[in-house]
């Protein structure tokens, strides 16, 4: 009787194939209903206009305007100079950090670790509050040693120049720690005998670093890089509490013009297009970084 | 948004709560998406004002609101329910600024996950109605109508701008208020109470900086937080303006706008003007300092000042602020805020029975002021002897007459229209431009009229 006869084997595999989908079935139905399906919703949202209540089809008109808007250019500049200027500043002092906290002349280090460490586990908003009391121009901390030494006091928020100098410091205090043991992580795995190979070769502290540190380090770069690149676009938190976008918009992001314009203004249309566009802006950056500093073929 | 939406109206909650902002964002994000989702699953959203209300007497409802008010909604429900024993009654304090994150969310989501009574500012409540029509309850057909004249002047005119539908009930009513540190101004030579343009402030704050070294008011100059209009909204309110006419209209470059950024501009050209960027915190240790001599804020900020700075008992007054023009108006509703029902709940009458009790008897608004300093915008209640004490913190003045003066005093109605955030935004930047670059007031109110118009669609009126 064929009843009787074992599975074909086929057919055994085919069932044991079945089974993983089946365990990852839950996680994926909770992607498709918070992750996925949001994404689609706001895509069709980015091409809707809502008047009264009533959602209209208007095509691209929401991505059309975008091109037209003089505020969005603001914020895409202002999250550019960050990424511009504070961003590779941040990953050259990180990496300084991360050779100096590999180093066995250095006593303690695992304290030193923590130390670096540690602001990345501070609550943005908390911080970003104390920033603002730090740096306040007649009442802060900071105003009040530099008054105490003869300097005058400096209008931290309240210039421009200075906003966005204020929120590259706290963006540089918050997240270099971070980048710092994550490049320390990789740097552990050099194997030492490049070093000693460097030095019978006669190089010095300055050529090892050039030629064994760094490309040693450059998948670490690299990942240190596109994340940095996705934190600043979707840079929210830090001006929002430190400076609310201001002083007239010197620190305007776009992460927070996409939520002025959706939970401010009500604008949910074109609050998904300028979200749309900075998810193309980011995938092109991240890709121009693999491009720049991946492994080439 | 004004000072009152946007500020805790007890001092133990400290500055709104930012922190609550961000969190509820991201949560109100996904909330509001995940709603979308049931909403276009089943077909089902807010169905507006119709339908079944349920039973005015049964039900389960909870209540929106923030920090101080919801503390007194909370102290109300004992007595409630010995009226109506058929109602349980939960009031969530949200936090404000978090409580509009949250409201948007749910009317974005078509109802889903709302409260049934909401408490919302002046500010929001159009932009609400507009953008979410059927979000929430009309109170008409529930009886709202009734108390059509109980409340202040102009009031309902703005829960109910087409007269018959019925968005909200009013609760505060906050006017215009000009407290001062009467020792700073004796100690001047000035007499504060004879003022009576903004002129003669300026002038007198002049003689104020140079003999006692204190600002005369206070700005957050860089706009840190959205609030940093209120003072340039006042000076516009008693000129009957605002930034949009009854016809919504954009009004930024009015005659009567240029007027108020120009004394604005005045005033910090003189050096008579403190940063207060950073908004709560910084006004209140700038209360604590004594560094600015007028706080030109609404009712409620007279309950702050008492908790804040105790030990000054008697140094301050509270007076009508100046008029613009000689002779002109010392009146403004600067700001209110209302009690609505949400269109999606299940148990509208219910939640009328509930607002009813707490906007419409004289005896549970006397409660609340007594409670939090909140004014009421029910006239009734002001024949309570609680509003005609005199206050040993304000040199025995009789406080709650003055801002009930206020409150008899026409006041123009004001149409904050749905856009009221956009135009709030392009004023404290060139309010900014103003304060920090020294820009001209004309140019910058015509560039953000024209940048309001542009954003909006709307009309300017010029």
């Amino acid at each position: 009787m064929s009843l009787a006869k074992p599975l074909p084997a086929a057919r055994r595999r085919q069932r044991g194939r079945a089974a993983p989908y089946l365990f990852v079935l839950p996680a994926l139905l909770l992607f498709a209903a918070f992750k996925l399906y949001p994404i689609g919703w706001s895509f069709l949202l980015s091409l809707h206009r809502t008047v009264a209540g009533t959602d209209t089809f208007v095509g691209l008109d929401n991505y059309a305007r975008l091109l037209d808007d003089p505020l969005l250019w603001t914020a895409l500049r202002n999250t550019l100079v960050v990424l511009a200027v504070q961003v590779p500043l941040m990953l050259a002092l990180a990496t300084g950090l991360a050779v100096a906290l590999d180093s066995s002349l250095l006593k303690g280090r695992s304290v030193f670790r923590l130390g670096f460490f540690l602001p990345m586990v501070t609550g943005l908003v908390a911080y970003g509050i104390v920033f603002s009391v730090l740096l306040n121009k007649d009442y802060g901390l900071v105003n009040w040693l530099l008054g105490r030494a003869g300097a005058d006091p400096v209008p931290w928020l309240t210039d421009g120049m200075w906003a966005r100098i204020s929120l590259g410091l706290a963006l540089t205090w918050h997240y270099t720690g971070y980048n710092a043991v994550i490049l320390l992580a990789r740097l552990q795995t050099v194997p030492r005998e490049l070093y000693d190979a460097a030095a019978v070769d006669g190089a010095g502290a300055l050529a090892a670093f050039r030629h064994v540190t760094l490309p040693g380090l450059r998948p670490a770069l690299l990942l240190t890089t596109v994340l940095s690149t996705i934190g600043t676009l979707q840079l929210f938190d830090e001006p929002t509490v430190l400076t609310g976008g201001g002083p007239d918009n010197a620190t305007l992001t776009l992460g927070m013009y996409l939520y002025r314009h959706a939970f401010t203004y009500f604008d949910f249309g074109y609050a998904s297009a300028v979200a749309y566009a900075l998810t193309l802006l980011i995938g092109l950056l991240g890709l121009l970084q693999f491009r720049l500093l991946g492994d080439k073929p | 948004m004004t000072d009152s939406d946007r500020q805790p109206h007890d001092t133990d909650s400290r500055p709104p709560a930012r922190r609550d902002l961000l969190r509820m964002g991201g949560g109100a994000l996904a909330a509001g998406l995940g709603g979308l989702a049931l909403t276009a699953c089943t077909g089902t959203g807010a169905d507006g004002g119709g339908g079944d209300d349920g039973d005015p007497e049964k039900g389960r409802i909870t209540v929106w609101s923030w920090q101080g008010p919801a503390a007194e909604l909370k102290a109300l429900v004992p007595d409630f329910n010995k009226a109506h024993p058929g109602i349980q009654v939960t009031v969530e304090d949200i936090g404000n600024p978090a409580i509009w994150e949250k409201i948007t969310a749910g009317l974005a989501a078509g109802g889903q996950g709302l409260a049934d009574v909401l408490h919302i500012g002046v500010d929001y409540l159009p932009g609400y109605v507009e953008r979410f029509p059927g979000g929430l309850a009309d109170l008409a057909p529930l009886g709202a109508t009734r108390h059509k004249d109980a409340f202040a002047q102009g009031l309902w005119g703005t829960v109910s701008p087409d007269g018959t539908r019925v968005n909200a009930l009013p609760w505060e009513a906050n006017s215009g208020g000009f407290y001062y540190r009467a020792d700073l101004f004796e100690k001047a030579g000035v007499d504060a109470d004879a003022l009576q343009t903004w002129d003669e402030t300026i002038e007198a704050g002049k003689t104020l900086k140079a003999k006692t070294g204190a600002h005369l008011i206070g700005i957050d100059k860089p706009a840190s937080q959205p609030d940093a209009a209120n003072f340039f909204q006042l000076l516009l309110q008693l000129q009957g303006a605002f930034y949009f006419d009854l016809d919504g209209r954009v009004t930024l470059d009015s005659p009567e706008s240029v007027k108020a950024m120009t004394l604005i501009k005045t005033m910090n050209d003189a050096g008579l003007v403190s940063d207060l960027s950073g908004g709560w915190n910084t006004l209140i240790s700038s209360l604590k300092k004594g560094t600015n001599a007028v706080v030109p804020y609404p009712t409620w900020f007279g309950g702050v000042i008492e908790e804040q700075v105790p030990a000054e008992a008697g140094r301050w007054r509270v007076r009508l602020p100046p008029a613009v023009r000689r002779g002109g108006p010392t009146a403004a509703t600067v700001n209110s805020t209302h009690l609505a029902v949400a269109g999606g709940s299940r148990h509208r009458a219910a939640a009328w029975t509930f607002v009813e009790y707490a906007l419409t008897r004289p005896a549970s608004q006397v409660r609340i002021y007594r409670g939090k300093g909140i004014a009421p915008a029910l006239m009734k209640a002001y024949d309570d002897s609680v509003f005609h004490e005199p206050s040993a913190f304000f040199g025995g003045q009789k406080k709650g007459e003055i801002f009930l003066a206020a409150l008899k005093a026409p006041s123009p109605p004001v149409n904050y229209t749905a856009d009221y955030a956009r135009a709030l935004r392009l004023v404290t930047d060139a309010q900014s431009k103003v304060l920090l670059k020294g820009a001209d007031p004309a140019a910058v109110l015509r560039d953000a009229a024209a940048e309001l118009a542009r954003q909006t669609g709307r009309k300017t009126a010029r």
